[in-house]
C-alpha cells in the first residue's frame, strides 16, 4: 500500500503515514474548516491498511513495531472526535495482535495537551507512550 | 457628540480595560484564522505563560465556533458577531456575542446550565460520553462548551439580551486565571 502524505496548512495537520518505515504521524494544528472532509480520507486510508497488515501477517512479516505518532500543537473539539475514531481503529488492530505503539507528543509546559492524551488513552482503553519536548 | 469624541471614549475604554482584541463582523473561517494569528502574536508579546497562551487560544476557537453554531441564519444578511479579549493583572476574559433566534434559547440555556453546575469529575464524564456518542454532524462534536468548562475550571457566564421580537444577542464569557495551571 502507498504511503499517505498530506502537507500541513494553517488549520490542518500534516499527515505522514509511511508504510516503509512503519511510522504514522499526525502533526501540527487541527481545526480544519470542514473536519469531515479532511479526516474521512485519512480514516479510510487507515481502515484499508488492515489489508496490508493481514498480508504481512501471512508473509510472517509483522514483527516490527508500527508506531502511530500524535504530535499536535493544537486541535479543536471537532477534530477530537475524529482523533478518537483513529484511535479506535488502532485499538482494533492492537486487539487483533498487530504490534502498534501509540506515541503522544506534547510540549512539557502544556498540561492541557498531556491531560488530553491521558483522556484519549483512558477513553479508548489503549496504552500510550508519552513523549515530552 | 462628535465622531472624534466617540473615538476618544472608545480609545479610553480599550486602554483602560486592556483590550487585546475587539472585533465585530462575520466570523467566517478566513476571518477566524486571521484573528487567531493576531492573538498568537499579541500573547507572545505579553510574555505570558505559554500554557496560558495555549489555553486562551483553545478557548477562543471553541467560543467562536460556539456562537457561530447558534447564530440566527439569515438568507441575505451577513451575521454580525463580536469578540472581545481583555487582560487584567489576574486573568484574561474572552467574550463572544452573536444574534440567535429566541426559539433556540431554551435548549441552549438548558445545555449551558447543565455544564455550569457540573464538577470537574462530572465534566470529564460528560466529555467522555459525548466523544463516544454517535456522530450527528460531521463538523461539530458537541464538545465545545464542555471543553471550555474543563479548560477554564468552569469560569463561564452567559447572557441573552433581547434584540428584536424574534432574536436575542447571546453573550458568552470565559475567564482564564493567569496563576492557576
Amino acid at each position: 500500500m502507498e504511503s499517505l502524505i498530506i502537507e500541513a496548512t494553517e488549520d490542518s495537520p500534516k499527515i505522514l503515514f509511511d508504510t516503509l518505515s512503519n511510522r504514522f504521524v499526525i502533526s501540527g494544528e487541527s481545526r480544519p474548516e470542514n473536519a469531515g472532509k479532511f479526516f474521512t480520507p485519512v480514516i479510510n486510508w487507515i481502515i484499508r491498511f488492515e489489508e496490508t497488515l493481514s498480508q504481512r501477517k501471512q508473509e510472517k512479516n509483522i514483527d516490527l513495531p508500527l508506531v502511530f505518532v500524535f504530535n499536535l500543537e493544537y486541535f479543536n473539539s471537532t477534530s477530537a472526535k475524529y482523533i478518537k475514531d483513529v484511535l479506535l481503529i488502532i485499538k482494533k488492530f492492537v486487539d487483533q495482535g498487530y504490534p502498534f505503539i501509540v506515541e503522544w507528543h506534547y510540549d512539557k509546559r502544556d498540561d492541557d495537551m498531556l491531560d488530553a492524551g491521558n483522556e484519549f488513552s483512558d477513553t479508548v482503553e489503549l496504552k500510550f507512550e508519552f513523549v515530552e519536548y | 457628540m462628535t465622531n472624534t469624541s466617540i473615538a476618544y471614549e472608545f480609545y479610553q475604554f480599550m486602554t483602560e480595560k486592556n483590550v487585546l482584541i475587539a472585533f465585530t463582523g462575520h466570523f467566517d473561517h478566513l476571518v477566524t484564522t486571521s484573528l487567531l494569528k493576531y492573538v498568537r502574536v499579541k500573547l507572545k508579546e505579553l510574555n505570558s505563560d505559554p500554557a496560558i497562551d495555549r489555553k486562551i487560544y483553545s478557548i477562543l476557537v471553541e467560543s467562536i465556533e460556539n456562537v457561530s453554531k447558534y447564530s440566527a441564519k439569515s438568507s441575505n444578511e451577513p451575521i454580525i458577531a463580536m469578540l472581545l479579549l481583555c487582560k487584567s493583572d489576574t486573568h484574561f476574559t474572552i467574550i463572544t456575542g452573536n444574534h440567535l433566534l429566541n426559539s433556540d434559547i431554551p435548549i441552549l440555556r438548558e445545555k449551558l446550565d447543565k455544564v455550569l453546575k457540573y464538577s470537574p469529575v462530572e465534566l470529564k464524564k460528560m466529555y467522555r460520553e459525548q466523544i463516544l456518542s454517535k456522530r450527528t454532524h460531521e463538523n461539530s462534536a458537541g464538545l465545545g462548551i464542555i471543553d471550555i468548562a474543563i479548560k477554564s475550571n468552569n469560569q463561564i457566564q452567559y447572557n441573552f439580551k433581547l434584540s428584536t421580537d424574534d432574536t436575542s444577542i447571546y453573550l458568552f464569557q470565559t475567564q482564564i486565571n493567569i496563576f492557576d495551571k
